[in-house]
């Protein structure tokens, strides 16, 4: 068993060399023992992937060798993917071995009776479908339907933070998760970043649809109680999102400045742990608001773009007021104490309070009358 | 077509202007041409990787300098690398062109391209900006474009199948939120992918779409694709989804009626429960419960029966389907059309008689059920009205595809006490049902002689060959074949069921079987017999046996 155990330990190596550049020197014959490691590998994964104990100890193992949890035991079992992908893409890796590479890729070794996802054909034909399921430009897409690219991404993402809260050490790592999650999240330009955590933790409240798609191969040999074990484990990878999102005041300040106010009033109304900062960052905003009078109305202090107009200001408030009946609660009970707190006008043009409370309330009561 | 290892170099030439005329199927011309010709490229792109695995990348390229043309142009088309096996072929000609020993630049800058193209096939291609954020995400999270594309399809599939489904309950497509023009895209860009199991969810939605038009929305590539994969056992979708497309589009309908029939007469079949077996497999019995289907399954039953002259075996087939149609009609728990709807000119009173069931009937009263639909035929057909051979053609098809009471009318003969004439009249007019130059009653009057010999031989226990030789005269020597048949039905029944001709039964259906041509027919009778012993279960163990053993050594020589 320890054999084994320092053998999969060296997976992250045989990766991280798989995608530098000292494949330089690989012949056929190395890349062939390369390929075969990755099936070895899958094998392990196979093998041990409804054995509890050994599942955790491989995993450990596997973590122990790495300064950032990249992989876990699920990853054994996509090891020739990863391993293959990646040396293809690797343009340091000589002819000889390439070659070699793409036989191999093509034709994977022993009986491949297994299941299809494994094969790179598949893969092909899946790409290319992608594509033609995206031709027909049909009407626009209803607004409660998320992008499919935007939902893989975070159905992607979501499985892989599930695997972490499960299969990694719990309580002491939190800093270091929050830290890796980080990292990860950066990979992607800002705004998509927001979207995909949005998207996820939006994904995160209908476990029922998405359990079949994301998360499958992370879960595979829990035989426990899984209602039981997916809920806390879903908390858990909230927590982790709701941490990134709140950790740092820029980033959630960039965040509800960039999603659209009926997504983060969804969000808000779920997950109560972002309408309170999320209202502070609207009263932040709306305090820096300076009255023009010549003009007539509210703008910008400074053009400095990471604040809200008016406008935007107000639409944030009324869809806020549109949300749960918590949410509306708490919202009115902000404004009112905002205007009661700058001498509780009722004339427009003194408090920015003022004005948003009746532009809201009008608002408001002309919906309620349609 | 492939003539040897060398691929004809007209066709090449042909394919390559095919992939620049289609560059991308951008257009909808192009879409519906890649479409019309997926097959016959997959099977060229197999003839050349067949000719280029053998050679070395140079010679390959010198023999076929515009391959990588070809290739390349083929690998930006969605519609040629979503298809069937293409893409697995195609990546295999790039295999074949890779070089491992690269000698001079012009061939690394070969190696270098098919790489690209490798990786836009497979994972993140360079020469697509929006890929490469994603797939960066991708890989650090661990996973790989494998992962990625995996859900990102069944993510594309899900709204357009809700989209689709969606419509459905607003009734009419009043809305209007899917438009038809919509639809028949979306049924044009599936038909690539119709083999790969992520879209059986689509396929299904689209077969039982229904828009408010009255015109087909489908487009006809679609489901000609569809049917022919359903057919290949190369998808299986469910009866709902088969019934619609077959209902929708007859030319599918027909292709699958007469692949059932190439079937099932092209094999050599040893039990009629094979045969049943493979028509319930292919869902046109039960497809029949609706009206419209029974009818177009009907005519091109007819026309295969005057096609191949009444061979047994499509005869039996025909037997075989309608009553299989039969349970399928009873097991129909939604709305029901009566039985009668399916056959509405014919005589009602007949009609019923040969609807029921043998199992429905105590056997006692078999033979009185038999000769009171032996009275009703012969008074229809011998009514001056009916003149014409085509309504002659029409009552003889009714009579025959419910051959089980045939069998029942011959083993009846034989077994049990009864008037013989009515049967008699019943078998003649199914092997004989012309009768203007008297042939019929001609096939009567030596039929009953035959029928009078053998029912004396009955009670014999000690029989010989001897004894059967006039009979066996009978068959070889008459010249008119409906007279064969009929005798060789009644002796192959009296062999079964009479002690004695347990005895000689091996001998005698060799020495058949030797000189005579009837070692079919006879088989076919057998096969039946078993098949109708085996479901209605009850007689006596020695003919049991005996049908059997003669079964086995039959089909082995057959």
């Amino acid at each position: 068993m320890e054999a084994v155990l320092e053998q999969v330990e060296q997976l992250p190596a045989l990766l991280a060399v798989s995608r530098s550049a000292l494949v330089r020197d690989w012949d056929a014959l190395t890349l062939d023992r390369a390929l075969e490691w990755g099936r070895y590998f899958q094998h392990l994964h196979d093998r041990f992937r409804t054995r509890p104990r050994l599942r955790e100890a491989l995993g450990r193992r596997l973590r122990r060798g790495q300064p950032s949890p990249l992989l876990g035991f699920p990853h054994l079992g996509r090891c020739p993917q990863l391993l293959g992908l990646a040396l293809l893409e690797n343009r340091a890796l000589p002819p000889a071995a390439c070659r070699r590479l793409i036989r191999g890729l093509l034709q994977p070794a022993g009986a491949e009776a297994g299941p299809e996802p494994r094969s790179l054909a598949l893969l092909a034909r899946r790409k290319a479908a992608s594509r033609l399921l995206a031709l027909p430009s049909g009407p626009p897409r209803t607004p409660e339907g998320m992008a499919p690219q935007l939902r893989t991404e975070a159905q992607l993402l979501l499985s892989r933070l599930r695997e972490e809260v499960q299969e990694a050490e719990p309580a002491g790592e939190a800093a270091g998760r929050l830290r890796w999650l980080s990292g990860v999240l950066e990979e992607l330009p800002q705004p998509r970043a927001f979207e995909v955590v949005a998207a996820a933790l939006l994904l995160l409240l209908r476990p029922g649809s998405d359990a079949e798609q994301a998360g499958d191969r992370g879960r595979d040999g829990k035989s426990l109680d899984r209602n039981q074990a997916s809920a806390t484990g879903d908390e858990g990878v909230a927590g982790l999102l709701l941490s990134w999102l709140l950790g740092n005041l820029e980033r959630f300040s960039a965040f509800c400045l960039f999603l659209p106010g009926s997504l983060l009033v969804s969000l808000a109304g779920h997950y109560s742990q972002l309408s309170r900062p999320y209202l502070d960052l609207l009263t932040g905003w709306g305090s820096r608001l300076l009255y023009d009078p010549l003009q007539g109305r509210w703008v910008k202090s400074c053009l400095d773009k990471a604040e809200l107009s008016w406008e935007e200001l107000r639409e944030r408030f009324t869809c806020l007021c549109q949300g749960s009946a918590l949410l509306r609660g708490q919202t009115q009970a902000a404004l009112k104490l905002l205007k009661a707190r700058d001498g509780d006008f009722t004339v427009c043009g003194l408090s920015v309070w003022t004005d948003l409370q009746m532009e809201v309330e009008e608002y408001l009561r002309k919906e309620a009358k349609r | 077509m492939a003539q040897g290892t060398t691929v004809p170099k007209l066709n090449f030439e042909y394919w390559l202007d095919k992939a620049i005329e289609w560059g991308q199927a951008t257009t909808l011309e192009s879409q519906k041409d890649v479409c019309l010709h997926l097959p016959q490229l997959q099977e060229f792109l197999h003839q050349i990787y067949e000719t280029l695995k053998h050679m070395d990348s140079i010679v390959a390229i010198q023999q076929f300098p515009l391959i990588g043309q070809l290739l390349g142009r083929l690998c930006w088309n969605p519609f040629v690398i979503g298809y069937d096996e293409s893409q697995k072929t195609l990546m295999w000609c790039l295999c074949c062109l890779y070089s491992s020993e690269p000698q001079n630049p012009v061939e690394l800058k070969a190696n270098s391209w098919i790489r690209s193209l490798l990786c836009h096939l497979l994972s993140s291609s360079k020469w697509e900006s929006n890929e490469a954020e994603t797939s960066t995400f991708i890989s650090t999270l661990g996973y790989t474009s494998a992962d990625y594309y995996c859900h990102l399809v069944k993510n594309m599939v899900f709204p357009l199948v809700t989209e689709l489904r969606g419509n459905q309950f607003n009734g009419l497509n009043i809305q209007g939120r899917v438009s038809a023009s919509h639809v028949n895209a979306v049924s044009l860009f599936c038909v690539p992918l119709i083999t790969l199991p992520d879209l059986t969810p689509l396929l299904e939605t689209l077969l039982l779409y229904h828009g408010g038009t009255s015109k087909e929305i489908l487009s006809s590539e679609f489901l000609e694709a569809v049917n022919e994969a359903f057919l290949k056992k190369k998808i299986s979708l469910p009866e709902s989804a088969v019934f619609s497309l077959w209902l929708r589009h007859l030319p599918s309908l027909e292709k699958a009626t007469l692949y059932l029939l190439d079937q099932l007469v092209t094999i050599q079949f040893n039990s009629l429960e094979e045969v049943a077996c493979v028509i319930k497999d292919s869902l046109l019995p039960q497809a029949a419960s609706h009206p419209a289907i029974f009818r177009i399954v009907n005519e091109i039953f007819k026309n295969a029966l005057l096609e191949t002259d009444g061979t047994p075996e499509v005869m039996t087939v025909i037997q075989v389907f309608t009553q299989l149609f039969l349970q399928a009609h009873q097991n129909e728990n939604k709305r029901k059309f009566p039985l009668k709807a399916y056959f509405p000119y014919h005589h009602q009173p007949l009609l019923t008689a040969l609807l029921r069931r043998p199992f429905e009937l105590p056997t006692t009263y078999w033979s009185q059920h038999l000769k009171h639909i032996s009275d009703m035929l012969k008074a229809l057909v011998e009514d001056t009205n009916i003149s014409s051979l085509a309504d002659l053609f029409e009552i003889w098809f009714l009579v025959a595809r419910f051959g089980e009471w045939l069998d029942i009318a011959a083993e009846q003969l034989l077994k049990a006490a009864v008037e013989p004439d009515a049967l008699l009249w019943l078998l003649a007019f199914y092997y004989c049902p012309q009768n203007e130059n008297q042939q019929r009653t001609q096939t009567m009057v030596e039929a009953q002689a035959v029928y009078k010999h053998l029912k004396m031989l009955f009670s014999c226990t000690v029989l010989s060959v001897k004894h059967l030789e006039a009979a066996v005269h009978g068959i070889m020597n008459i010249e008119q074949r409906c007279n064969q048949h009929l005798i060789t039905h009644l002796l192959t029944n009296f062999l079964l069921f009479s002690s004695g001709g347990h005895m000689i039964a091996q001998e005698f259906i060799c020495h058949v079987t030797e000189t005579t041509d009837r070692s079919k027919e006879v088989c076919s009778l057998l096969i039946r017999s078993a098949y109708r012993i085996n479901h209605n279960g009850e007689e006596n163990q020695g003919t049991v046996k005996l049908l059997n053993e003669l079964l086995q050594k039959l089909t082995l020589k057959v």
